[in-house]
């Protein structure tokens, strides 16, 4: 009785301690989940659950039924006016949805995607030449390669903003909006490349050697080897770390925010956010809203691959 | 001739050995060239010319003047740079800890069986996971004077303050409010590590011992720690080395506390930008955390 009592107590210990794990890991998206969904006069309101559910801010951001928002009325009668013609009213509209007022959340959603996917996968490429390289082929300097990929884990972005900055700068492609784009798109690249070479060279030497001979023997160039054994061996190694260079970029906000400082059309999601908490457009439900829109792709695409990853972070290829 | 034959043929094959060795040779170099040339240019070429940046007073337009060292001469007779330097310590060691204690807390637990094992595992990886960008404004949210959680639960229910205010709005509070909001976004990390570790200790170790009538704690403390040692001594290291150039974790939630990179992104790119001051400072930075590391694997982990 005494000992059933006690593993009981144990028992309830035990998952109130996992409800203050989950709590603690969770709260604050629950939190960003409900205010996104809650009027102005329910912010104050402790509870999670929203009054009276407002979903205004995701259709402003995701720009549904906006579309006239705003257009003054005025104007809007002005619109019905028949003997416009559609380019004109077109041409009217148009002036009023530039004014700034919206967030332009899909656009700067579009630059940070293009950005992110673009750099992740010229970096996969160049990454699974080099980790072959340095996994499988022997020669003289290897070492003192892999050793040099694992150092420049020490680096700091900061250690390279300024000089990468000047670099810029004094060649004349910050002058530039896409100038500015293409040196952040490299720049990332290069971001994600030790990463990328280092999990894959863990993974490349995890196949058996065994399979590779028996393609020499059958009459493939090592070249061969690569694309018809080596990747398709890999795929669920090659995607992860695809995803894990992708969420690094998908991230970055020390370089954007210099690079793209002074060209708002190009801002990626996380300079725009920190830029719209920042100006008179600050409203929670909006920040939120975004908020949970940012991170939605992330999680969804962590979902997806979270077994491998796993694997990967334990394995020790990890960059923050 | 018939005893020459097999030597010579010996020689071409070595010959021919060696060819392919060259061969093998060229073609890893073929693969690896690529990745070499993008970061000795934009890596390792980047870090030199900030070396030589940082001995010169940098001009947005026009040329820069060389100075020498007066940059670094400025940088260390500035209180405020000795100010950052101290932040960044506190910062560095109170997230480093927090972040290994929680993890091996979370991984004791989580390597237990119970029901919905998986989901509650997949969910406390959401904080690592998440963009910064997307959970700085609910923390925010959290302290925020008037509708904030934090006050409503301090002020309106338990009295302890007299009246209402921002925690992240002062620099002394907002250090420690940063140092929380790094070990929550960090923790999951190190519990992935030490939770690996975890399940591959061998369970025959644990039966012997409760055989022999071994208390949790001495099984923790004789059997799982020793297991763990290594794995948490590279925790340390790693998180040493991200927390020290840690940026967004920072700056987006706050731009009150100015670590070193906080503090170098500000001179370099607010005001009058300094850039050449910029540089010396992240060069500072790096020296430092090189020396830190030297001292902790000398002293800490006595390699």
């Amino acid at each position: 009785m005494v000992v059933k009592k006690k593993n009981f107590i144990r028992k309830t210990g035990f998952f109130l301690l996992i409800l203050l794990i989950v709590t603690f890991a969770v709260f604050p998206f629950l939190q960003m989940l409900s205010l996104s969904l809650k009027y102005q006069f329910d912010w104050g309101n402790p509870s999670l659950i929203p009054r009276k559910i407002n979903l205004e801010a995701y259709k402003e951001l995701l720009n549904i039924g906006t579309k006239l928002r705003t257009v003054p009325d005025s104007i809007k009668r002005l619109l019905e006016n028949k003997a416009l013609t559609r380019a004109q009213k077109r041409s009217i509209t148009k002036k009023y949805q530039e004014t700034g007022d919206i967030f332009p959340f899909l656009r700067y959603f579009w630059n940070s995607f293009f950005l992110s996917f673009t750099a992740s996968f010229i970096s996969l490429i160049v990454a699974t030449l080099g980790a072959y390289s340095f996994s499988r082929v022997n020669y003289r300097g290897r070492g003192i390669i892999q050793r040099g990929v694992l150092f420049v884990y020490m680096f700091g972005g900061i250690l390279l903003l300024i000089p990468l900055y000047q670099v810029a700068i004094k060649s004349g492609l910050a002058r530039t909006g896409s100038g500015s784009f293409i040196s952040l798109l490299v720049i990332y690249m290069v971001q994600t490349l030790p990463v990328s070479l280092y999990m894959l060279g863990n993974y490349f030497r995890s196949i058996p050697f065994s399979i590779e001979e028996a393609a020499l023997i059958d009459g493939c160039t090592r070249f061969e080897i690569i694309y018809r054994v080596i990747i398709p061996l890999s795929l669920p190694a090659l995607s992860t770390v695809f995803i894990y260079a992708f969420m690094i970029a998908w991230n970055e906000y020390l370089f954007a925010s210099v690079f793209l400082r002074s060209y708002k059309n190009l801002y990626t999601l996380p300079i725009g956010l920190k830029a719209l908490f920042v100006s008179k457009n600050a409203i929670w439900d909006r920040i939120m809203a975004a908020s949970i829109l940012t991170a939605t792709p992330v999680v969804i695409l962590f979902m997806i691959v979270q077994k491998n990853l796993v694997s990967g972070l334990t394995s020790g290829g990890v960059k923050e | 001739m018939a005893v020459k034959a097999p030597a010579l043929r010996g020689n071409r094959m070595i010959a021919k050995a060696h060819a392919l060795r060259i061969e093998e040779e060229r073609f890893g170099w073929k693969l690896i060239l690529p990745s070499v040339i993008i970061i000795g240019s934009l890596i390792i070429y980047p870090i030199i010319y900030n070396m030589y940046l940082s001995l010169f007073d940098v001009k947005l337009q026009g040329a820069n003047i060389y100075i020498g060292l007066q940059n670094y001469k400025n940088v260390l007779s500035d209180p405020s740079f000795w100010h950052a330097v101290l932040t960044t310590f506190i910062y560095v060691i109170s997230t480093t800890i927090g972040t290994t204690l929680i993890g091996l807390g979370v991984a004791l637990v989580m390597v237990k069986n119970f029901p919905f094992r998986g989901l509650v595992r997949a969910l406390i990886l959401l904080p690592y996971i998440a963009p910064v960008i997307s959970v700085v404004f609910s923390w925010q949210f959290f302290f925020d004077p008037v509708n904030g959680l934090f006050m409503h639960v301090t002020y309106d229910m338990l009295h302890l303050f007299d009246k209402r205010f921002n925690l992240i709005g002062s620099p002394q509070n907002a250090v420690i409010v940063a140092i929380i909001f790094n070990i929550w976004r960090s923790f999951p990390f190190s519990y992935l590590m030490i939770l690996s570790r975890l399940q591959s200790i061998d369970s025959s170790g644990y039966e012997a011992a409760e055989i022999d009538g071994a208390s949790s704690w001495q099984k923790f403390r004789y059997i799982t720690f020793p297991e763990l040692y290594f794995v948490i001594g590279s925790i340390v290291i790693l998180r040493v080395i991200w927390n020290f150039n840690k940026f967004e974790d920072v700056y987006l939630l706050t731009d009150n506390v100015k670590v070193l990179s906080v503090y170098t992104y500000f001179k370099a790119f607010t005001g009058v930008m300094d850039q050449g001051q910029g540089a010396a400072l992240a060069l500072i930075q790096f020296l430092l955390l090189i020396g830190f590391i030297l001292f902790y694997v000398k002293k800490v982990l006595k390699w």
